[in-house]
Formats: C-alpha cells, structure tokens, sequence
C-alpha cells in the first residue's frame, strides 16, 4: 500500500514538472551573465541571426 | 557532449547556442576544459534567472547542495526573445536511480515519457514500454502527438500531400517492426473541394522494437550501459487557410540495457566438490 502511494506521489511530482518554463509564444525575460570566461552575456549578443537555442541544465560539477 | 558535436549544424541553422546552469563560472570552465566544450556556459549562481524563467525545479529539498537547479530543457528563441519551439527530456536515469526498488519490484517501469517537444503545430511525446530491456525482448515505442487547435496533419496513403511518417534509424542492436498508425478522420478542405485523410487533436502511433543479442547490443551501448535509439518524426502541418513547411523532428529513445549483469557461470562450475 505505502510502495503504491509512494508511486503515486512519484508520478504526480513528475507530471507536474513535465511542463515548466515559458510556453512557445511567450516572450522570455532578457538576462545578463558572466560565462565560463568571466564574459557578460546577454540574449541579444548570443543570438544568431535566427535566434539562440538556450539548454537549461543541472549542473557541471556533479 | 552532444551539443558540441552538434555544433556545427546549430549554427547551420543560424542559431546561437549557450548552456546556463547554476554553477560558479570557476566550475563551468573547468567542465568546458574537461568535455572540450567551447560555446558560452552561463553562470545563474543564485538561480535568478532560472527562477525568472519558472525552470527552478521545486522538488528539490531546500536544504540540500542541488536545491537551485533547473528542470532540464532546451528553448529556441527567435530574435526577439519569444519561444519558437521548447524540447523537454525527462531523464529517466534519475528516475530510475531514484526509485530502483520501486521499479524492481514491479517489473517494469510505467512508460516512461523520454522526450517532449513542442512547437507551433504540435507536443509531442515519445516513450518506451520498458525502461530497461534484456536482450530478446520485444518494447513498444510510442508517439504521442497532440496537434494544435486548427492543426491537421496527413495520414499514410494521401495523395498530393506529405503525409506523416515515423522512420528509425538502421541499427545493428535492434530490429524495427512497421509503425501502427491510428485510423484517420476524413477531413473536408473547402478550399479545394476535396476530402483528405488527416489527423486532428490527439493521436498516437506505436511500433515495436526487438533488442538484438548480447553481441548486437554490446558494442552500441554507450559508457551507462545504455542503448540509444534514433528515428524521426516526419509531417506538414495546416490549418484552414495555410500550410506550414514540412517538418523533420529527431527522436531518441534511451533504453537501460540489462543484459551486462545476467552473466553467470553455470552452477556445475560455481560449486566446487568438498575435498577436490
């Protein structure tokens, strides 16, 4: 009984996190961040002429 | 890293390319310098822009080291900032590592969704009945498409128009089985006058895969003992008054390949006879 509510709780954390972030259409905040070099950035500046694809990721260090 | 290898072609696309995550620029030069990676890492120490963007992923526990981190995903932005197309991965692997007993005590785990994507003319997910296979076995892999209101898509055997196919990539560690494709509607196009087969909404397409042997699967298996399989997703996508280009979406099913630890001698030369 607890291994299936455990489940459950399991899949429905998952569902939640199954759509985050923007939504296609929506415009997206700008930002400004230092890079692996110290370098500012900004959308605008990484962007190519059709855009940027940008990846969210967890983390370098583990 | 497959981004870095895909680089080029990103920027075929004339598409800029950077990652963000929530380390210190010390810790995102050191992984550039060890996986060879040269395009920016963007420092979000603090998650403010992770947060901004409603990606911080809440299931963390507060207390803990990786409290901050993002959901994992990828957004292509046009020029001015709004989202064209969003490609979500759920990892599976995390899942896997997070509810082992859970899994191995039912067998199986629930299809797992392992990829989503969404763009103007649908979401789409793709999932595997198993996430984890022996070798023999036969998994189902599905494709779930949802279309956007007004979107309608082709069914196989129009005529004149690009109906939708779902190919896999040749692969010597699998053997592919034909697609399922759902029955279609037939839908009237006045502007035309005819009556086409299409889809609309939802609808899902299936096919097998069998997992070859041992020494198929073995030498495709990348360093986690997984087997990645690739296909593509191909349709045109209208609405009543337009057709938009025909599109070409990548899939990728990640499968944990279990076959590695089923090796056992056999019992004869396990035991060893008392006094031999």
């Amino acid at each position: 009984m607890r291994a299936l509510a455990i489940c459950l709780l399991f899949a429905a954390s998952l569902a939640r996190a199954a759509d985050p972030g923007p939504a296609v259409g929506a415009r997206t905040p700008d930002f400004d961040l230092a890079d692996q070099n110290g370098q500012r950035q900004t959308r605008a500046g990484l962007s190519g002429p059709k855009g940027l694809m940008l990846v969210f990721f967890r983390s370098a260090d583990w | 890293m497959e981004l870095q290898a895909n680089l080029a072609k990103i920027r075929e696309q004339q598409l800029g390319l950077a990652a963000i995550s929530y380390d210190s620029p010390a810790v995102l030069k050191n992984f550039a310098g060890r996986t060879g990676i040269t395009f920016p890492l963007l420092s979000d120490t603090g998650s403010k822009v992770i947060r901004e963007w409603g990606m911080l992923n809440e299931n963390v526990a507060a207390n803990t080291p990786q409290f901050g981190i993002p959901h994992p995903g990828t957004f292509i932005l046009d020029g001015n900032g709004v989202v064209v197309s969003r490609f979500f991965e759920s990892d599976f692997r995390e899942r896997y590592t997070a509810s082992e007993i859970l899994v191995r005590q039912f067998g199986a785990a629930p299809g797992s969704p392992q990829t989503e994507m969404e763009n103007r003319h649908l979401k789409l997910v793709n999932s595997a009945s198993l996430a984890a296979a022996k070798w023999g076995q036969r998994i189902a892999l599905v494709l779930d498409v949802d279309l956007k209101p007004g979107m309608h898509v082709y069914a196989p055997g129009v005529q004149g128009y690009i109906a939708v196919d779902w190919s896999m990539a040749e692969s010597p560690a699998v053997k592919v089985h034909e697609a399922t494709y759902p029955a279609s509607q037939q839908i009237n196009l006045p502007a035309i006058h005819e009556t086409v087969p299409a889809y609309k909404g939802k609808f899902q397409i299936v096919r097998d895969v069998t997992i070859g042997t041992d020494a198929q699967v073995k030498p495709a298996l990348n360093e986690k003992g997984e087997l990645i399989i690739h296909g593509t997703f191909r349709y045109q996508a209208c609405d009543d008054r337009t057709c938009y280009i025909p599109e070409t979406l990548p899939l990728a099913w990640t499968v944990r390949y279990e076959g590695l630890d089923r090796q056992r001698a056999p019992a004869e030369l396990q035991r060893k006879a008392p006094g031999k």
